[in-house]
Parts: structure tokens; sequence; C-alpha cells
């Protein structure tokens, strides 16, 4: 196993990835060599043109899927296959809809091999943590979006992952479920500090979770620019409508939709070529 | 149980569909047409149906075909279930399996499955094996299709979960493939019981000498419509409880998905 040793918790180094369409055949390049440092406790957020792959960055980064090359490092060990060491927050709650709040918390400490009535014990600390006390014993169908994706919060929690992953868990709520998820995942991120990659498509979500908004360009993917969020915390709400946090909102905006023209007319010229 | 106005609703246009059938019927025994066309001895009425099933139950007759019937339902159903779910299961989940047991599946099903019966009974005999076997058949297919269509269907999305967590293969088909197909299996099990009914009937046709179906058959050639109707309504409440037993345990065990269907419904717009 390749090891490399840094200050970093997580490096990617050169990262590619293709994969075949299967609607015409053609290979079509995702990644053409991304390279990333995460520190240990950071928040960064991905964000960029849809389409150009940060859900599919965030699987690799897990293992769900392989990468063609390039390397991956967390904690200085090569990156092969999912496993605990990665937390995954998925965009839909993806709750297993027959088990109760309590036992979906427990699922990746029962893949692990632990005592069921042990893992149980547990999740009430990260039931309480999220929110959910009082509601253990609910079934998913039985709680709104918010507190579903509480529930799938806990779930990559309880297994004290070195790194969390997060894929657009907050898309399908309401625009103020969002807010008040976004500011107790806050106050979460700093009790558990936890590192954290989270993708999303809305700019202004970034910007008030990250300390460092990596902006991807349209495809083949690469890193546009990386934009510091040079905002203090505890950040309230309120900071959204602060001069700083809209200058950053513009200057993101600015290269995203930059990159969207660019995907559109790619998309255009890609049709062509097929009809 | 607390009664839904459904229910209720129900009971009422059952109750009303039988008064309805004893007024008529009284009704044409006053006229000259009861006499003119020998009505008595095609049509029976609820009450004398009702006075057919206690002498029946007197004699013992009753009990013993529905025992008889209740054997080759069993025995044929119950293979039927040990032999559909798991060869749904690996039809679902091994490609080749699929490829090579596709074609017989899909012709056997496409296939009038009484015109077999017969057949059954000249090579096995008119013992509990042919009845059963023919049970098995009507049986059969249900549940090995909605199984295999539960075990496709599973969520893909769930399945992830478990894989990012680094869950084996196994796990991923305990934890979630299993369950989620859960209730596909219960409706297979629940059409399955209409078929194996019918299944019954047939085989007990093709000459035998106890069953539901041969006291019917052999009621209507000497003309005598009231124990042809016991033996009728006697199947249709064997039906019906296994149905409904079937639906309790289903709500029971994925009370999830009941939840589900109705979602799906009211997104659809009809409820």
């Amino acid at each position: 196993m390749a090891t490399e040793s840094s200050g970093s918790k997580l490096i990617v180094r050169n990262l590619t990835k293709a994969f075949r369409r299967q609607r015409d055949n053609r290979v079509i390049k995702v990644f053409d060599g991304i390279s990333l440092d995460v520190h240990p406790s950071e928040f960064v957020c991905l964000v960029g043109p849809s389409g150009c792959g940060k859900t599919t960055l965030l699987r690799i980064l897990n293992g769900l899927i392989p990468y063609d090359s390039g390397e991956i490092f967390l904690d200085g060990n090569s990156v092969i296959k999912p496993g605990v060491d990665k937390g995954f927050v998925f965009q839909d709650s993806s709750l297993l809809p027959w088990r109760t709040v309590t036992d979906n918390v427990i699922l990746g400490l029962e893949i692990q091999g632990a005592d069921k009535k042990v893992a149980r014990e547990r999740a009430q600390k990260f039931i309480d943590l999220v929110g959910l006390k009082g509601f253990e014993t609910h079934y998913p169908y039985e709680l709104s979006g918010g507190m579903q994706q509480r529930v799938n919060l806990a779930r990559a929690l309880i297994v004290d992952p070195e790194i969390l992953l997060m894929d657009e868990p907050f898309a399908s709520l309401d625009a103020q479920t969002r807010e008040i998820m976004q500011s107790e995942l806050l106050k979460m991120w700093v009790q558990a500090k936890k590192t954290v990659i989270f993708v999303t498509h809305q700019i202004e979500e970034a910007i008030y979770l990250a300390d460092r908004v990596v902006v991807f360009s349209a495809r083949p993917t690469k890193i546009r620019e990386i934009v510091k969020i040079q905002i203090s915390r505890p950040r309230p709400l309120s900071v959204k409508r602060t001069k700083d946090f809209l200058d950053y909102t513009d200057q993101i905006w600015e290269i995203i939709q930059e990159e969207v023209l660019k995907s559109m007319g790619r998309e255009v010229e890609e049709r062509g070529v097929v009809r | 149980m607390k009664l839904r106005s459904s229910q209720l609703y129900a009971f009422c246009s059952i109750f009303a569909g039988i008064a309805l059938w004893q007024i008529g019927y009284m009704l044409l025994a006053r006229s000259y047409l009861f006499e003119a066309f020998a009505i008595n001895l095609f049509l029976s009425s609820p009450v004398g149906v009702a006075q057919s099933f206690v002498e029946l139950l007197g004699t013992g007759e009753l009990l013993t075909h529905s025992y008889a019937s209740f054997i080759a339902f069993s025995y044929g159903y119950l293979l039927a279930v040990a032999v559909g779910i798991p060869l749904g299961v690996l039809m679902a989940t091994i490609k080749k399996v699929n490829y090579y047991l596709d074609p017989w599946v899909s012709s056997i099903y496409a296939t009038p499955r009484v015109a077999l019966a017969p057949v059954i009974i000249i090579w096995f005999g008119l013992g509990i094996f042919s009845k059963a076997l023919i049970v098995f058949l009507g049986a059969v297919f249900p549940i090995l299709l909605n199984t295999y269509t539960g075990i496709k269907s599973v969520r893909e999305n769930l399945i992830e979960v478990v894989e990012a967590f680094g869950g084996s293969t196994m796990q991923v088909f305990f934890k979630v493939m299993v369950p989620d197909a859960i209730p596909a299996i219960i409706t297979g099990l629940r059409l399955a019981v209409g078929r194996a009914v019918i299944g019954v009937v047939v085989a007990e046709w093709f000459g035998t000498e106890a069953g539901l179906g041969y006291m019917v058959y052999d009621y209507s050639m000497v003309f005598q419509p009231a124990p042809v109707f016991v033996g009728i309504v006697v199947l249709i409440a064997f039906g019906h409880l296994a149905f409904v037993i079937l639906e309790r345990i289903q709500r029971w065990i994925s009370p999830w998905y009941q939840f589900q269907l109705e979602k799906e419904v009211e997104g659809m717009g009809l409820e």
C-alpha cells in the first residue's frame, strides 16, 4: 500500500476518470487531473456546473467507484475501498424504511460486526447530537425530510469516520429547513471536529459552510479555482446578508457562469456529432 | 378491531346481495315458472344453502371434503413457496440462471395449465401427488415472478448505503435486498392463493373421490344445487380468508410499504 506523509488529512493527486457513455458508446472524460489537499478538521465545499462530476468525485473518494489514474491518500494511506473510515451522507436520505431511527443510525456499526445492544446505546449520543431525541423508535416515513437528513447525518457520524463526505444533503429540503440544517451542521461540525467534503450546487450554501470553496470547471473537469472564505466563525445565518458574503457569491458565481456557458456549448457540439 | 367505513360498506353490500338473492328466489318460487322450468334443480336460496351447510356439516361430509382439499392445497402451495421464492431469487441475482430458466418459465406460464391436469393425472394417478402437483403449477408462477420482480427492483441507493460502509455482498443481500423485496414476495403469495384454489378444484374434477371440487361436481351431476353452492361458498371463504391473512401479515411486516403505496397513489392524483 502506498503511503505519503504530510500534514494533510486528504490528498488527491492528478486524479483522472473517464467512462463509456451507454447511449452512444462515447468515452466521456470526467476528471482531467484533479489535485487537492484537505487539512484536518477543514470544511471544504465543492461547487461547479451541473454534470461536472462533483458527486462522482465523492463516490471515488469513498471507494465506491474506481478511478483511472492518480492517487488518493487519507491519513497517508491510499484509498481503495469503502469502509467506516469514511462517512457518507447521501443526497436522498437513503434510510432503510423498515428500520427505526435507532436501527438506521447503527447500520455502519452493525456492518462492522458490532454488538447490536452496544451499538444502540452508542446511537443515543448521536441521535441527541442531531436533535432527534424522542424519535428513536420512529420509522423514516414518519419523519419530515429535514429529520430524515438528520438521521442520515447521525448514521455517518456514529462510525467515527476520519472524513465526512456529504453529497448535496440539503438539496431536497425547503428553503427554511435548509438554512436551519446548515447552521446546525456547523454547530455539529465544531463539536465533532471532522474533516468535511461537502458537495452542493448552491453557491451561498457553500460559502456559508466552507473554509474553502473548490470551484470545478465544466467537463473534462479540473479545479478552476479554490476560494478561501475568510468569514469568522461562528457564523450566524445573518452573515449571508453581509457585503463580504455577497462579494464571495459574485466572485464564485462569475466563474461558474463562465463554465456553464462552456458546458452548454460543448453539449450542443456533442449532440451534433451524435446525429 | 376497528371497523373502517370501507369495511362497513363492503359488509352492507354483501348482505344486500344475499338478501336480494333470497327475495328473488322467494318471488320466483311463487310464480308458475318455478314448476314449469323445475328451477329447484338448478338454483337454491341462501336459506336453502345454509340448511344444506348444516346438514353436510352434521353428516361429516363437508369436513371430509374440506380436509381433503385443504391437504391438497397445503402440499401444493407450500411446494410452490419452497420452489418459487428461491428460484425467483436465483433468477434475479444470477444472470446465467435467468438466461437458462427464463424461456421455460415464460412458456409454461403462458400455457393454460388447466390443460396439463389430465396429463398429470394419467402420469401420476388419482392420488394426492397429482392434486398437489396441479395446485403447485397454479401457485408457483405468481410467487416466482413476484419474487423476481421484488429482488430486481430493490432500490440502488439503499444498496449503496451498505456498500459505502464496506458491507459485503451477503450483508447487502440480507440487510437490503431481502427486506426491500418482502412486500412484493407477499403480494406473490397472495395472488398464488387464488391460483392454488383453482388448482384444487380442477384437480378434483378429474376423478378423485374426495375434496370440495369433487363435492361440487358430484352434486351438480344429480341436480342438487344447495350442496353445490355450499362447496362454492366454502371455497370462496377459504380463498378470501387466506388472502386477508396474508394482507395482514404484509401490513405487519412492512408497514412502511403501505405508506409508500398510498403516497404513490396520492402522487398520481387518484386517491
